[in-house]
């Protein structure tokens, strides 16, 4: 059955899946910006998700579909790749302008991505949703205050984002030529652009940890 | 006028005299190399000497040498065809490289293109995806009016740089993933342009694929590393047109 799926409509599938995850990427970064303006905002936030009951199950699941369908994939294709060449050059040259090694990156990337999915649920989904600063509870705010600003935690979020970019600057511009409406007047724009959004998006929620941990945490609420 | 200079070229070319022997590097001294020799007329130099020395000279494919058969081809250190870019090995010249070089010489490397001896690989993987469906049916009988089917000038063009390819497998070599998309999406686009390949555009395109994955080519990965390798120039528009097509 799965190997009468064309080599294109497999690619196609991850594309999907890969832009469904990229539209929760930035959602949750709006919902995470909520941070910068302080406990009530971030915890409303949180409140009213929560209150979406069935709808964000709905959302959930999509959610997590999305991310089986595109490793599953994923493996299948790298799998592919690999055995179509059993014997290994002894020299190789990057052809095309380096692409080459993004593209080499994205199953690594795409492994750190979903390791980090893992540790970023223990931390925040899967706890009871407090934090004490100054001995105050201020619930997931708190939480996510206390997580990020240790460095060496915030820092494995920071690698983490590192790894997303890099895994969005190739990937956006690839879904394009995926689908079929890359040529060559536009593709110049599109790899410039998918830097842009890769490395944007990324640097976008570095902000967070690199915030929490300039600010010691519980200074950030001083203010 | 001052004899040309020339040059001295240290060789390490993957030997393995058949397709299940497991092959390994020799080293060979490329002596007296004029600059102006095409890289397999200087192969037939270095042959010259094997042979003198009683062995078994090193077999690679080549037929026109002229760029326009796709017999010709090796990864010459790390890249197919060698470092000049939309040149055949063939039409590679030795003024290419300096004095005292030493070339890394290895066949095409895909599982789907086992080699057969030292750099000749099989490429009959190609030949069965255009039996699948490269090619046209028409009535044959009485020759059509002139201009009775009318092709724009965009369309001609974009359906002769398609059409260049000469089935070479560089693209394959080149690919990080051993994918044939380049040449599939060449062969794909060449009558899918055109109104002579309308009546079977649909499926052939099937077909082509469903060949192509079956011989065990990787995925495209949009690398674009073929497009780098290509001999003729033929751009990943294509496999986007493929894309698009399935
Ligand atoms: C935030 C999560 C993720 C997003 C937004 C995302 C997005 C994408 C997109 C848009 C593509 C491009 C598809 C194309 O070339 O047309 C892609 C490719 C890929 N993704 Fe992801 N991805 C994510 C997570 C993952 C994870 C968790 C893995 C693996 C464990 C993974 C592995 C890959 C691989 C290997 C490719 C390249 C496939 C190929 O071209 O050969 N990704 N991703
Ligand atoms: S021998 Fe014909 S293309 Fe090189």
């Amino acid at each position: 059955m799965l190997t009468s799926i064309p080599s294109i409509r497999k690619k196609q599938i991850i594309a999907v899946t890969g832009v469904m995850l990229f539209g929760f990427l930035l959602a949750h970064l709006s919902g995470n910006f909520l941070i910068f303006k302080g406990p009530e905002a971030l915890n409303a936030y949180a409140q009213f998700l929560h209150d979406l009951g069935p709808v964000l199950w709905g959302m959930r699941i999509g959610l997590i579909a999305a991310f089986v369908l595109h490793m599953f994939f994923t493996a299948l294709v790298v799998v592919e790749n690999v055995k179509a060449r059993k014997a290994r050059y002894a020299v190789t040259k990057d052809q095309g302008e380096h692409r080459t090694l993004l593209v080499r990156l994205m199953p690594y990337t795409g492994v750190t991505i979903f390791a980090y999915l893992i540790f970023h649920l223990l931390d925040f989904t899967f706890v009871e949703k407090t934090g004490f600063i100054n001995g105050v509870d201020y619930g997931l705010y708190g939480l996510v205050v206390n997580t990020l600003s240790n460095p060496i935690h915030g820092g494995l979020y920071i690698i983490a984002m590192l790894a997303i970019g890099v895994h969005l600057a190739h990937a956006m511009q690839s879904v394009v030529q995926t689908f079929g409406f890359a040529n060559k007047c536009i593709r110049p724009k599109l790899v410039q652009a998918s830097m842009v959004i890769g490395f944007g998006i990324a640097l976008a929620y570095c902000a967070i940890p690199i915030y929490l941990i300039s600010c010691a945490g519980s200074g950030c609420l001083v203010k | 006028m001052a004899a040309p200079k020339t040059i001295s070229i240290k060789l390490k070319v993957w030997r393995q005299s058949n397709p299940e022997a497991k092959g390994e590097f020799k080293t060979y001294q490329a002596t007296d190399v004029s600059p102006h020799m095409s890289f397999l007329e200087m192969l037939d130099v270095v042959n010259g000497d094997i042979i003198k020395a009683g062995d078994d000279p090193i077999a690679f494919d080549h037929d026109c040498r002229e760029g326009i058969c796709g017999s010709c081809g090796a990864v010459v250190n790390g890249e197919a065809h060698g470092p000049k870019s939309q040149v055949t090995l063939c039409q590679l010249h030795m003024r290419s490289f300096n004095d005292g070089d030493e070339i890394t010489l290895e066949p095409w490397r895909a599982s789907a293109f086992p080699v057969v001896k030292d750099l000749v690989v099989d490429r009959s993987a190609f030949d069965r995806i255009i039996a699948a469906g490269g090619y046209i049916s028409v009535k044959t009988g009485s020759a059509p009016d002139a201009h009775c089917l009318p092709v724009s000038k965009v369309d001609a063009d974009a359906a002769f740089d398609a059409a260049q390819c000469i089935g070479c497998g560089a693209c394959v070599a080149a690919c990080p993933n051993a994918s044939a998309s380049l040449f599939v999406g060449a062969k794909v686009s060449q009558f899918s342009l055109l109104p002579q390949g309308q009546p079977e555009r649909k499926s052939r395109v099937k077909k082509m694929v469903w060949q192509m994955d079956s011989e065990g080519f990787g995925n495209c990965s949009n690398a674009f590393a073929c497009e780098a390798a290509c001999p003729k120039g033929i751009t990943v528009d294509f496999i986007s047109r493929m894309n698009r097509e399935l």
